[in-house]
């Protein structure tokens, strides 16, 4: 575009000049028009710069939240003492009554400053932590109350990543092993930690492992050992008294109570005797399941003395904090994810631990409801969901293109069917949450309930949101992307291209297959990368067919058949959504939030960005290759 | 065959059978994978339509086969009836005080008790719900209770052998009760079951009309006996710790009714509503006095009033609906009302009334049958009803939205007037007695309460002031009636659209028509794909920025965010004027950082605009905006308050209106031979005058602000209760604002396509003829390009119109109809997201929720086949130019 060069040709006045006619500059001035050309180009500077803050502002936010910053010591006028990090500060207008709960002697000083400050004052949110003792994790100070000189940071104050309970800020003071005290004071207890905690942690490790996976195998077979038997049982036509009576006389015997058996024994064998009795084939079904809960319980028993031993290994290993307020508390080295006393780090420390929380953060699972510990969950599913979406939507849509332009013959239908695909991609996207929960969850899914789950019911299998449903969704969501960008690329295809094939004697699918495809190749993979980034950053439709706040199983684990596309899945969309609308501490998990949010973000961009280089690539690579 | 070549090849004449094949295989391959697709898209719609079209199907009522249970037919027939909730049961009360319990299924009567021995009641009543009942008697005594029936489990190892063989879920009579085998494992034996307290005395003379209501705290009574005298009473059983022996005890109070009203009669009826506050007394000729009884002790009269307005017809049947708060009235023309309490939000009618409230005819059901109304029966779950007629046929209406949903005539063998019509538990079965018998019905009406009139009309529901658009899916009680009213919800999405696209409409157009006409190739070519990216950007976090960063920053600064809106245009207009100064060849030179700069002033203008916020606050808003917002002049102290001055508010609204009206002003002055003169002048010249006439439109604009604003409040209006009022942290100024971050690169994107394909041909004649760039994009490009950025706004509304992540986590929700900036509201999308994971799959809800997701649909598919229709216009004549 020329327009700048030719503002300099059509204001340069010297032509007019030369023909002694008086100079118009006055002219100019009111025909540039200034005034306007200011306000569009403030419109775009506002627009570009409101963009990229909104991006900096989460850049910098989500990567600041894991920097281990100073841990404060705040002591206050009116003798408080406050331990913890800052969290952020503002201005607000102090009440009257804020001033007078002040001391006497440092009222002045501090009306002072709220004066200097026009009735505005600062204060700042100072994250507490320890939760379990003082029932908050955050607490605001007002800066005119803190004594002079009361900000300090303590060498050996320790922040502790718990697993429950949140945050604990404190000083280590001495550490336990059993009944006796292995270590006294801050450093010797500190040097104990750092040489135990990772053994303690390997161990709580193994039990965890033990816990999902061992019992969680167990629970697998008898679950799986029940539905056969209830599956025998509808084969048969159980009559449903015997089978009431049964299952009271199984609950009674876990509890093991003899005479309460006994009882429900004899209840059992009365209503055989009169005459609900299953049939000999269900008995020995029945008899077989009993030798599998049998076997299970056995397994089971194993499995828990092996945790109970476990147990009692680790909590011998403890480490006794004092609070700021003086308050003693010991914390099991096995709860302690990470402590780090932040006050004492070099940059390599923090750098290390920087890393690590990231490191956490990527590749565990969470914890505390989701506002700490890691989103790999939620990763997983988001990457999982996107990459059966893309296996779903690519395919059909490249089809309907190819259809589109290369099959159907041109005319007003198509003309409409175009355009009404077109503006698909402008339904709202919970539209199609609407659709996939009713036709896939309800209709689709609750049909292959009714045909291949039906013991299970009325727990739904299929027939609720899941993997396999939302990534459906999506699916439907962006087969416009495709189809457009599919259809725009086998258009640019030229038409010489076409005619010189079926000039050497190729058929039309010849033609398709190896002239048309990969010339279009580029335009379709920006429309696959293009729909994967849409659908990756989607999150109301995922709220209606299978994103949950917390998914205990991922949809693909090493259990038999692996993949389990009915599951339930976690989400960084929805992750975002619940941590920061639904969650009960939304001030706490507000740093976690902006942390996903940038994760969110890369993905989406690194698609998008993904796209854009490969539609370079591919265009430079066929660029020569036209007639 | 083959002849010699020239290269010696042989060359087959045919194609193989492999590549025809290939060819036939990938045509009918193609062609039906494509056409699938399509028609995959297509159902999707049809699938919308196919859940939301049983909300507005009718219901069908019909006769259920068995036979009728035959009473006798020199007796009386009886006055109540009802049916338990599997239907395998009912029972008959007459009025001798018998009761008869039937078999439901074939009409066999399997046991008849007098339930109060010899004595007759003289007064009876029932509740519409949960089976309480009173009899008052000739002795003035009154005996409240239940009546209803209650099941046995049955061992079945216990269970008689001639019931072993029923199939799982069928029923027989086994003695007096009715017993059904269930898919748990028991038998179910359901039987009557009377529970009736002791006599209370609460008069000497004879019990007339009588009812009670069941609080928490136990019962209240209300009577009137034969001497005109209304009791109230609260009832508490005492238990003698010592005799275990249990005392009734009445409290409460009387009072003799006015001796002048309905010429001295005794009432017919005596109805005391649901939470006892209240009694209503009714004359059948229509009279009606309602007491006041929230003071048991002392009640008094609260007012009186006519309930049928035609004379001649008398009122033949009356009762509550569920809840005991709606009154039917049926009377002998065969008319049915219903009327209802109503608080008067005007504190000055509302202080005329004794206890704050007035009873008011709500509906009139439709359809007059002429023939008079003899009994009536409400559902214990909706608000359905059913009514019975004196020719024996039967109707069903739902009551809030005054639908008939069913007519019956009478079953074969069916003559007399339907004495008692019950409906049962579930609304799926109806059964009236007349003398001929009782007799049977199946209801299938699933979405009673929908109809196109009660989700788009205004409604008027039980204890509203006056019919209105309400959408509220569900509530604690039993008793709630979910409203499903679409227009609060249409209303929210349409002003989440208007407000943000009154933010982003004109910044994304200004941005494209720069960026097309002024930005240097190279620079918008880096631009340009940057903000296409931000259409990608995951709307959720954009909801997140605005619910938990943006709207605690807002609150917080809410005047200097106005006055930055103001002062950021302002600011770079001055930037131009000073800009003009610059000497031509200069100012040809630095064009390319006209953007930095602009930026540079806009900057300046947040500031200024931020050090203006507390100053502009103690100006215009009596220092407090917050307050001055919330100010209401029915609060106590607002006439002396700060906040009384609604000249604020003005200046706000009009600072726009009044820029434009002085900037048309200052060019009509300024136009013709004046024109000319400025034109005539040096640079520099020309530049101050330019100034002058800025700083000139500034002080018109100004001037009409407050000359306007001044006046508007003088006369007495104000602003607030309008587009501002008060002020909720999650409100329509952050929606607009985040969700033009939104829409804002989707207008952008398409708007600088369109003004980009205009032809480079007429931008050249155009500089050529030697019109500047501005008058050839304000003339030229512009209009030609028109169209498509009409298109643009349109995608961009239609994205505006379906956005959910945003609304659902910054606008709070709450579905109300106020056009003030400055609170919530619920739109369409975020409804469907936050009710439709909870509603049950075929619920009334579940459908209007489809419902709402089709007019999304359909909203948007016709917003954007517009802008592509004008799209595609343009591009031809594009393209013709």
């Amino acid at each position: 575009m020329s327009a700048t060069e030719s503002t300099k040709g059509s204001a340069t006045p010297a032509p007019l000049e030369r023909r002694g006619r008086p100079s118009h500059e006055g002219g100019t001035v009111l025909a540039a028009g200034e005034p306007i050309v200011w306000l569009l180009a403030g419109g775009l500077g506002l627009a570009v710069v409101m963009i990229s803050g909104l991006l900096a502002l989460i850049l910098v936010n989500g990567a600041a939240t894991f920097w281990p910053g100073p841990i404060d010591e705040v002591r206050l006028v009116d003798g408080t003492v406050h331990l913890g990090e800052r969290s952020r500060t503002d201005r607000f207008r102090p009440g009257e009554d804020a001033l007078a709960a002040l001391p006497e002697a440092s009222r002045a000083a501090a009306a002072a400053a709220v004066e200097a400050g026009d009735g505005y004052a600062s204060r700042r949110l100072i994250r507490t932590a320890n939760f379990d003792l003082t029932g908050s994790h955050f607490t605001w100070v007002d800066d005119f109350s803190i004594e002079p000189d009361g900000v300090t940071q303590p060498e050996w104050a320790v922040a502790v990543e718990r697993l429950e309970w949140g945050r604990f800020y404190g000083f280590p003071e001495r550490a336990e092993l059993g009944d006796e005290t292995v270590a006294e004071g801050p450093e010797a207890s500190w040097r104990w930690y750092e040489a135990e905690h990772s053994k303690v942690r390997r161990l709580w490790r193994e039990r965890r492992s033990l816990e999902t996976h061992e019992i969680g195998a167990v629970n697998r077979v008898l679950e799986q050992a029940r539905l056969r038997l209830r599956e025998q049982e509808f084969r048969d036509g159980v009559p449903p008294e015997w089978v009431a009576a049964w299952s009271d006389l199984q609950r009674t015997k876990q509890g093991g109570d003899e005479a309460a058996i006994a009882e429900m024994q004899a209840k059992l064998d009365a209503i055989e005797a009169a005459g609900f009795t299953p049939p000999e084939s269900f008995r020995e079904a029945v008899r077989r399941y009993e030798a599998e809960e049998r076997e299970s319980n056995r397994e089971f028993a194993a499995v828990r003395e092996r945790i109970a031993a476990l147990n009692e290994e680790m909590g011998r290993y403890r480490i006794l904090f004092r609070t700021i307020d003086g308050t003693e508390k010991a914390i099991p080295l096995a709860e302690i994810v990470r402590a780090t006393p932040q006050n004492r780090l070099g940059l390599g420390g923090k750098v290390s631990t920087y890393l690590s929380r990231w490191a956490e953060f990527l590749l565990d699972d969470p914890r505390e409801s989701n506002s700490e510990g890691g989103v790999f969950p939620a990763i997983f599913g988001t990457v999982a969901m996107t990459l059966i979406m893309t296996l779903m939507v690519v395919p059909f849509g490249v089809l309907a293109a190819l259809y589109l332009r290369e099959y159907a013959k041109a005319g007003p239908l198509i003309t409409a069917v175009r355009i009404a695909v077109n503006n698909l991609a402008g339904v709202p996207s919970i539209v199609f949450g609407v659709f996939g929960l009713g036709f896939f969850c309800y209709v689709l899914g609750g049909s292959i309930d009714a045909v291949f789950f039906s013991a299970k019911l009325p727990n739904p299998t299929y027939g609720k949101g899941g993997l396999v449903w939302a990534s459906l969704t999506l699916a439907l969501l962006t087969l416009p992307v495709v189809i457009v960008a599919t259809e725009e690329a086998l258009a640019a295809v030229p038409r010489s291209m076409r005619e010189g094939s079926y000039a050497c004697g190729a058929s039309k699918w010849q033609t398709i297959r190896r002239i048309v495809l990969p010339r279009a190749l580029p335009g379709i993979m920006t429309g696959a990368i293009l729909a994967m980034a849409r659908g990756a950053g989607e999150v109301a439709p995922l709220m209606l067919v299978g994103a949950v706040k917390l998914a205990p199983e991922l949809p693909v684990d090493g259990v038999f058949p692996f993949v389990h596309p009915d599951r339930s899945f976690m989400h960084l969309g929805f992750h975002i959504y619940d941590l920061g609308f639904q969650s009960q501490n939304s001030e706490a998990a507000k740093p976690m939030v902006f942390t996903t949010t940038l994760l969110l973000i890369a993905l989406v961009a690194l698609l998008n960005l993904m796209a854009i280089w490969l539609r370079a690539r591919l265009r430079r690579r066929f660029a020569g290759s036209q007639f | 065959m083959s002849e010699p070549t020239f290269t010696g090849w042989v060359r087959r004449r045919t194609t193989s059978v492999r590549v025809k094949v290939a060819d036939a295989v990938a045509k009918t391959l193609i062609t039906t994978a494509g056409i699938s697709t399509i028609l995959a898209v297509v159902g999707m719609c049809v699938f919308l339509v196919a859940v939301a079209v049983p909300l507005f199907l009718p219901g069908s009522v019909t006769p259920r086969s068995g036979a009728p249970a035959l009473l006798d037919p020199d007796g009386d027939p009886p006055i109540h009836i009802a049916l338990d909730e599997h239907e395998t049961i009912g029972f008959a009360v007459f009025a001798d005080g018998e009761a008869m319990v039937f078999d439901a299924a074939s009409g066999r009567e399997l046991e008849r008790r007098r339930l109060f021995g010899d004595d007759t009641p003289t007064a009876m009543s029932f509740a519409p719900t949960g089976g309480d009942a009173i009899f008052g008697f000739a002795d003035g005594t009154l005996r409240y209770g239940s009546l209803g029936f209650e099941p046995e489990f049955v061992e079945p190892s216990q269970i008689e052998p001639e019931y072993r063989s029923l199939t799982v879920g069928e029923s027989r009579s086994r003695g007096e009760g009715i017993v059904q085998r269930t898919p748990t494992g028991s038998f179910r034996t359901q039987r009557f079951v009377a529970k009736l307290s002791d006599p209370v005395r609460i008069s000497n003379a004879s019990i007339h009309a009588v009812d009670l209501s069941m609080l928490s705290s136990g019962p209240i009574l209300a009577a009137v006996d034969a001497e005109r005298v209304f009791h109230v009473k609260a009832v508490t059983i005492i238990r003698n710790l010592m005799t275990r022996k249990e005392t009734i005890r009445a409290t409460g109070g009387s009072m003799e009714l006015p001796a002048e009203i309905a010429g001295g009669r005794l009432p017919d009826h005596c109805l005391l509503e649901g939470r006892a506050d209240s009694a209503i007394l009714v004359w059948d000729s229509g009279r009606a006095l309602r007491l006041d009884t929230r003071d048991r002790v002392e009640p008094k009269v609260a007012e009186r009033f006519g309930l049928l307005d035609a004379d001649g017809a008398t009122i033949t049947s009356i009762g509550f609906m569920i809840g005991k708060t709606t009154l039917l009235v049926g009377d002998s023309d065969g008319r049915l009302q219903t009327w209802f309490r109503i608080r008067p939000s005007d504190e000055t009618d509302a202080a005329k009334l004794v206890d704050g409230s007035r009873l008011v005819l709500a509906h009139r059901l439709p359809g007059d049958s002429g023939v008079a109304v003899t009994s009536l029966a409400s559902s214990s779950r909706t608000r359905m009803i059913a009514a019975g007629f004196a020719d024996g046929s039967s109707r069903l209406y739902y009551v809030t939205n005054d639908r008939l949903l069913s007519e019956c005539p009478p079953q074969d063998g069916q003559r007399g007037a339907i004495s008692a019509i019950a409906l049962s538990p579930k609304d799926d079965g109806l059964l009236t007695a007349s003398r001929d018998g009782l007799f049977r019905w199946g209801i299938d009406v699933p979405h009673p309460q929908t109809t196109l009139g009660s989700i788009f009309g205004k409604v008027w529901y039980e204890g509203y002031e006056k019919p209105e658009h309400v959408w509220q899916s569900s509530s604690g009680t039993d008793e709630f009636e979910p409203k499903f009213g679409l227009v609060p919800l249409i209303f929210g999405s349409i002003k989440a659209t208007f407000y943000a696209m009154l933010f982003g409409t004109p910044l994304a157009i200004l941005a494209a028509i720069y960026t097309s006409e002024y930005l240097h190739p190279k620079t918008r070519a880096r631009i340009k794909p940057a903000i296409e990216i931000m259409a990608s950007l995951p709307s959720v976090v954009l909801g997140f920025l605005a619910a938990l960063v943006f709207a605690p920053l807002v609150e917080r600064a809410v005047p200097a965010i106005l006055s930055a809106f103001i002062a950021v245009p302002f600011a770079v207009l001055v930037g131009a004027h000073l800009w003009q100064f610059v000497p031509t060849a200069r100012a040809t030179r630095l064009a390319a950082w006209r953007v930095p700069l602009a930026m540079l002033f806009a900057i300046a203008g947040v500031a200024a605009g931020f050090a203006a916020g507390p100053w502009l606050e103690r100006l215009l808003f009596g220092g407090d905006i917050m307050g001055w917002l919330a100010w209401k002049p029915t609060s106590a102290g607002a006439q002396d308050s700060p906040f009384e001055s609604p000249v604020g508010g003005w200046v706000l609204l009009l600072l726009p209106v009044a820029s434009i009206a002085a900037w048309w002003i200052v060019s009509l002055a300024m136009g013709g031979h004046r024109r000319d003169a400025i034109a005539r002048l040096g640079r520099g010249a020309a530049a101050t005058a330019q100034a002058a006439k800025f700083l000139g439109g500034t002080g018109i604009c100004l001037g009409i602000t407050f000359g306007v604003a001044w006046a508007l409040s003088a006369m007495g209006f104000d602003p607030r209760g309008g587009v501002v009022d008060t002020y909720v942290q999650r409100n329509a100024l952050i929606v607009g604002f985040l969700m033009g971050f939104a829409v804002i690169p989707i207008i952008y994107t398409i708007a600088e396509d369109a003004l980009s394909s205009v032809p480079e041909h007429l931008r050249s004649a155009s500089l050529g003829l030697g019109a500047t760039p501005w008058q050839t994009a304000l003339r030229i490009v512009v209009p030609t390009a028109m169209s498509g950025i009409f298109s643009a706004v349109m995608v961009g509304l239609g994205r505006a119109v379906g956005e959910t992540m945003i609304v659902l986590m910054a606008a709070g929700n709450t579905p109300i109809m106020q056009w003030n900036v400055f609170n919530g509201f619920r739109t369409l999308s975020a409804n469907i997201a936050v009710e439709l994971p909870e509603a049950v799959q075929h619920s009334t809800e579940y459908r209007m929720l489809f419902l709402a997701g089709l007019s999304l649909f359909v909203l948007t598919f016709l917003v954007n086949t517009m802008a592509e229709a004008v799209r595609q216009r343009f591009r031809k004549r594009a393209v013709a130019l």
